[in-house]
């Protein structure tokens, strides 16, 4: 049998070995009054230090990821040889379950799609039911990760989707956000039709129509362009480096467990909205990426493959064709990159648009668990826009 | 006496600590054939953490930079920021009337740049004009205390370095500088050029295309190559300077954290910055050492990026430049392997260019790379039959006693 059921049991050695350095942790001043202005406050990343060396518990956490579903898998990826492949896979009780891949991006990892699996598991006659597959990208979580240059976004989606065959979802929906966009995206311009039925992302964007008129928005629209603008000149320095030198970076954090703690944290925090992390989720979130199996290294290198020779910006999340299948959008008031509805048209063939949410970020699948699943069960249950694209699996119980 | 003389002298504390950490170092794999693509390669970075681990006397390097170099420090007070102690050093030459001259370091450099060209700079000759040289570790560089509040942009630096000039009693001087070192001084040129800085030179040429008739001109092949090197940094050399500029304060946790991050994260610029130069091992963790050990650690050397180009900054300020071109003399010298290089005629309004040299080799460290290529340069620029003879008044650079030497 190729699956294999996994349990995270980050060796004693490891553990200890983390423990030594923290208590060796050098950290810098920081300017009076600095804020958030310069990066990571120093404030918080002593609290969590502080933490991590004292009152954190790993083996805790560990246990209960370990209630989640875990296996791997060998998948060959065409001249990348074989990669063992990390997942959560948790079946509904509903036998006409909707098969769902949810993809991940960065920094996020399988955690993020946890919350949602109990949501779309769930059997009711008020809403359809989803089997979830959360792909671990290689290079993320416990997946291995490439061996040489060149894997690129169609190697993830080829894994993607052998993934969904190997465990005999033939047809299948697919979720993603960030790098899981651009995966889900590969995965419905390659397989879209025979395999990939429909596709659903929470990260939107669009370009604005020809003739735009800023002053034509309302005054909401205009602050949330804004913010984007914000967010784009101040937090795209990791972008810029992971792309074109991720081996450098690798180095630091590989070796620094507090290097790599304010590298995440930064984005834990500026990209989710009104979030209240708790110091061990964090801790729990940073140290997946510090015990991940191939090091922090292993998620930047998407960056290089995928955007490290674009002709245009985010090609690989807008390269021409857009996928034909049915696209679902949610939208959430706190991502990155806010749009009105009107200019994202050009992400695909939009068939399910959600109401903007009261609240939630770039991850909203660990966020806003309820609001998203919420809006997967609208897309695909009945009278849904999607409803009855996976033929046989309608999502409900005869 | 407010100057006071400086002797580097690190702590048993502080080599035992890095010795425990060099220990404990983690290392990421790398992908098949990477060469340098991705990044500074791993078997370069296990080697020299080896070595800096196991061979690698600082106690040696740190003797050796005080035996060459006469250190000093003093207070320099700056307007809105207090008092920083500034750590620099001063080489007078025999010449009473030698040319006084500040050299301006940027990142990742540090007073070591100046360690080759310092003895060239100073020696009497008939043949050649001297200068007494000051050259200071940036503040939150090398050993110089650190702003400890936002808003020590370049107007602060330069307001350092003329400050340090005028207290060592030098009225008047000229300056040299390359990386923020141009930026730096620049500024001074700027702020106090004609009264107090009588003129400047850089090899880091800084530029933009021409515009309009002048941008029918045909390109040469080795404008081409040029524009080819500077296109290959913008593309893929520059995340450095996007995280810098945004978000220094968290980079500086992993740099401050881990040495064979800090050394990764400089290396790959010495060796991508430079022309071929011929690298020791013990020569690049030398000047890793001086980030590592800095007084105000690796963090700090960062936030000159943040001030200078930030997300708060114009798009002029953010390309140097704001403001009016400076009107004192400048001189320019050009590598082909900077990292800016560009053509020659996109310079043209960089300023008041009196003095123009061309060289075959060299890189973004000029000072470092090509010692002697750089001094007699500025040896021309500033000599008997230069263009900028006896700008400073009085300080001619040669010796009152007669000109023949012997």
């Amino acid at each position: 049998m190729a699956e294999t059921p996994f349990k995270i049991s980050i060796p004693q050695a490891l553990l200890d070995r983390l423990q030594q350095k923290l208590a060796l942790t050098t950290l810098p001043n920081e300017l009076e009054g600095s804020g958030w202005d310069y990066g990571v406050p120093l404030a918080d990343v002593k609290r969590l230090v502080a933490r991590w060396m004292d009152g954190y518990d790993w083996r805790h956490h560990e246990a209960q990821l370990n209630q989640l579903p875990q296996f791997t898998r060998p998948i060959p990826v065409d001249g990348h040889g074989t990669l063992d492949i990390h997942y959560i896979h948790q079946k509904s009780e509903v036998e006409g379950a909707i098969p769902l891949l949810f993809v991940h991006g960065w920094p996020g990892i399988f955690l993020e799609g946890s919350r949602i699996v109990p949501l779309l598991t769930a059997k009711s006659d008020d809403h359809p039911s989803f089997h979830v597959v959360v792909l671990s990208l290689p290079g993320f979580g416990f997946s291995e990760g490439a061996k040489k240059p060149g894997f690129n976004i169609a190697q993830y989606a080829e894994i993607g989707n052998k993934l969904m065959l190997a465990l005999g979802y033939d047809e299948y929906i697919t979720q993603g956000g960030d790098w899981g966009l651009a995966v889900t995206r590969k995965i419905a311009q390659l397989y879209g039709g025979k395999h990939s039925k429909a596709w659903h992302t929470n990260m939107v964007f669009g370009d604005p129509p020809a003739d735009f008129d800023p002053s034509t928005l309302t005054s909401e629209k205009q602050a949330a362009l804004a913010r984007t603008e914000g967010l784009m000149k101040k937090g795209m320095g990791y972008r810029h480096q992971q792309s074109t030198k991720p081996q450098t970076l690798a180095y630091a954090m590989t070796d620094s467990p507090v290097g790599l703690l304010a590298w995440i944290y930064e984005k834990l925090v500026a990209w989710t909205d009104r979030y209240n992390w708790t110091d061990d989720e964090v801790l729990t979130w940073i140290s997946i990426f510090y015990f991940s199996r191939e090091g922090p290294v292993g998620s930047f290198r998407i960056y290089y493959e995928a955007m490290g020779n674009e002709t245009v910006p985010m090609q690989a999340f807008r390269e021409a064709p857009a996928p034909e299948i049915p696209l679902g959008l949610s939208h959430f008031p706190g991502d990155l990159v806010v749009v009105p509805k009107s200019w994202s048209r050009m992400m695909g063939n939009v068939v399910f648009d959600s109401e903007v949410h009261e609240a939630g970020g770039h991850f909203p699948a660990y966020e806003q668990p309820e609001a998203l699943a919420g809006d997967l069960r609208k897309m695909f249950g009945k009278g849904g826009p999607a409803y009855g694209v996976v033929p046989k699996k309608l999502g409900y119980r005869n | 006496m407010s100057e006071t003389p400086f002797k580097i002298s690190i702590p048993d504390a502080a080599l035992q600590r890095l010795q425990t950490k060099l220990e404990l170092t983690t290392l990421p794999d790398e992908l098949d054939g990477a060469g340098w693509d991705y990044g500074a390669p791993l078997a370069d970075v296990k080697r020299l953490v080896s070595r800096w681990t196991n061979g690698y006397d600082w106690r040696h390097h740190e003797a050796q930079l005080n035996a060459s170099l006469q250190q000093f420090t003093r207070p320099i007070a700056v307007d809105g920021h207090g008092t920083l102690n500034i750590h620099y050093v001063h080489q007078r030459s025999e010449v009473t009337n030698a040319i006084p001259l500040l050299f301006v370091h940027g990142w990742p450099g540090s007073f070591i740049e100046a360690r080759k060209i310092l003895p060239l700079l100073t020696t009497n000759s008939a043949n050649h004009p001297s200068f007494h040289v000051v050259t200071f570790s940036l503040p939150g560089y090398g050993f110089s205390e650190a702003a400890s509040k936002p808003g020590f942009g370049i107007k602060q630096y330069a307001e350092v370095g003329h400050k340090l000039m005028l207290a060592l009693g030098y009225n008047e001087y000229v300056t040299q500088g390359g990386d923020w070192g141009h930026v730096i001084t620049r500024k001074i040129a700027q702020v106090y050029g004609g009264k107090y800085s009588k003129a400047w030179h850089t090899n880091m040429v800084m530029g933009q295309p021409p515009q309009g008739d002048d941008a029918q001109t045909e390109l040469s092949d080795e404008d081409k190559q040029l524009l080819a090197r500077r296109e290959w940094h913008r593309k893929k050399g520059m995340g450095y300077m996007a995280e810098q500029s945004t978000q220094p304060q968290t980079l500086g946790y992993a740099l401050t954290d881990s040495p064979v991050g800090l050394l990764a994260w400089i290396y790959e610029k010495l060796v991508n910055w430079t022309d071929n130069y011929p690298w020791e091992d013990d020569e690049i963790l030398t000047w890793i050492s001086i980030y590592y050990f800095s007084r105000a650690g690796p963090a700090a050397s960062l936030r000159i990026y943040y001030e200078a180009m930030g997300p708060h900054k114009t798009d002029a300020e953010r390309g140097f430049a704001d403001g009016a071109a400076p009107e004192i003399p400048l001189g320019l010298s050009h590598f082909p392997q900077e990292i800016v290089a560009l053509p020659r005629s996109w310079s043209r309004n960089l300023g008041n260019i009196v003095f123009e040299a061309e060289h075959d080799g060299g890189g973004h460290f000029a000072a470092y790379e090509k010692p002697n290529e750089l001094v007699d340069d500025v040896r021309k620029m500033f000599g008997q039959n230069g263009p900028a003879f006896g700008v400073v008044a009085g300080k001619s650079g040669y010796s009152t006693e007669g000109k023949s030497g012997l």
